[in-house]
């Protein structure tokens, strides 16, 4: 059975595996935050993905081709005091922060700028979310208890832990690893995730903060929804140990 | 986003998409280095409903008063414009002469010039410090991450959006916000007032 799943996998014309990215979708599918109280079902057109984090060895090519993001040049505006605090030195690597060891401590705008220099972008939270609900062998695992418990092993670990190197994660269906169990990752539209409503359920003041009640498809899908949480309580010059990215382009 | 070069290539597409229209005439842009924090280091390019671009900084030298908004929202936009129009008749006439007000959508293919025109109209916005305006999808992305604004486009069209005020002082360095809509209170009156004292000395 398992290696039927497998054998329907690498044939699956979607599938891309053994590349640097992999092709995902078009799809529609049932995120955990709907879009909105009337519509549960989310659409992502074709994307490719970045199988694996953003290393510290690719990101430290990318500081030295633009120096504007180096941590002694870029503007306070992009990034937080922890830019790239535990690298070396500015335009290298090294110590702490090892080549295969995915990029943290990089801010969204810092992030964007090197998907925009590779002329890909960074991925919007659907594409993230639909990619990160396959297991190996199907494309929605999000109800396979087994396939939760991995993921909430994860987010049990002290944050303290070293961190892995990239691309060692179990691969999913489509070949992309990494998605639950390394780091956080940032995605384009951040600053669209919110716990509740937003202003037009909620004139009076508006504290996503304090959202009251989550406005959840699946109140058990906890992985995906500490996600949601983690992201919509950044800015966008935040930085954290814990989380990094990866890249999408559109599949034409 | 590379902020050093982004910007002349914004301002040729929205030049572009504009059919070439002539950009606003204004005085020497100020060249001098920002501060880190500045907000007009931002690659970003405004249409507004006169038509006209501009660059984001264009009121570098005066603080400003920001939110993002969309004319055809029917409940909270038509209360975040009347609270920020009380907001700025609160200040003392001297001091309101001294500060701009800029409304930016976050919906770029709704909000025509024309569009913002006619909501400019319908909620009686005709002081020139006012400017009303759209740019592009990326940009209204860009610009919400900065002023911390959350929005999110839903499948009728509509937007779930903070509605922040955020007070940018005359280099664009963000010093104040508020989402009090129901009546802003004198704190956040008071830290205008103050920045615009500062400003003008």
């Amino acid at each position: 059975m398992r290696a039927l799943a497998l054998l329907l996998a690498l044939a699956l014309p979607s599938a891309c595996v053994g590349e640097a990215s992999a092709v995902i979708g078009p799809a529609d599918f049932t995120p955990v935050l709907s879009p909105s109280a009337k519509q549960s079902l989310a659409h992502v057109g074709a994307y490719r993905l970045d199988v694996r984090p953003v290393t510290n060895a690719e990101f430290a090519q990318f500081v030295r081709s633009h120096p504007q993001w180096r941590r002694d040049h870029v503007a306070s505006l992009f990034v937080d005091a922890d830019y790239l605090a535990h690298w070396p030195a500015a335009d290298r690597i090294g110590g702490e922060a090892l080549p295969e060891q995915p990029v943290t401590r990089v801010s969204w705008y810092a992030a964007r700028a090197y998907c925009e220099a590779r002329k890909a972008r960074l991925p919007t939270w659907y594409e993230w979310e639909y990619a990160a609900a396959a297991n190996e062998h199907v494309t929605d695992a999000r109800t396979d208890p087994a396939w939760r418990e991995r993921m909430l092993a994860w987010y049990a670990r002290p944050g303290s832990d070293p961190l892995a190197s990239a691309g060692l994660g179990t691969a999913n269906l489509y070949g992309v690893r990494d998605l639950h169990d390394l780091v956080w990752e940032w995605v384009e539209d951040f600053n669209s995730l919110m716990l509740n409503g937003g202003a037009r359920s909620d004139a009076d003041t508006v504290n996503f903060c304090g959202a009251g009640a989550l406005d959840a498809k699946d109140r058990e899908a906890y992985p995906v929804l500490m996600r949601i949480a983690f992201l919509s309580s950044l800015e966008a010059r935040s930085t954290s140990r814990r989380l990094g990215f990866r890249c999408a382009v559109d599949v034409p | 986003m590379i902020p050093v070069r982004r910007p002349f290539a914004c301002a040729a597409l929205v030049l572009a998409l504009n059919g070439g229209g002539p950009a606003l005439a204004a005085a020497p842009p100020d060249v001098s280095p920002l501060p880190g924090e500045s907000l007009y280091q931002l690659p970003v390019t405004l249409e507004t409903m006169a038509g006209t671009t501009e660059p984001f900084a264009r009121h570098r030298g005066r603080p400003v008063l920001v939110t993002m908004f969309y004319t055809h929202c029917a409940s909270v936009c038509p209360i975040l414009t009347a609270e920020l129009q009380r907001l700025d008749s609160r200040l003392p006439v001297e001091q309101r002469a001294r500060i701009a007000v800029v409304m930016v959508s976050l919906d770029s293919e709704a909000d025509t010039p024309a569009e913002l025109r006619r909501f400019a109209a319908e909620h009686k916005i005709t002081d020139p410090r006012w400017t009303l305006a759209r740019t592009s999808p990326a940009e209204v992305r860009t610009l919400a991450a900065a002023l911390g604004i959350r929005f999110k486009k839903l499948p009728d069209g509509s937007f779930d959006h903070s509605t922040t005020i955020v007070l940018l002082d005359a280099e664009g360095v963000p010093r104040d916000r508020t989402s009090e809509l129901l009546g802003t209170s004198d704190r956040f009156v008071d830290a205008v007032a103050t920045l615009v004292r500062r400003e003008s000395r």
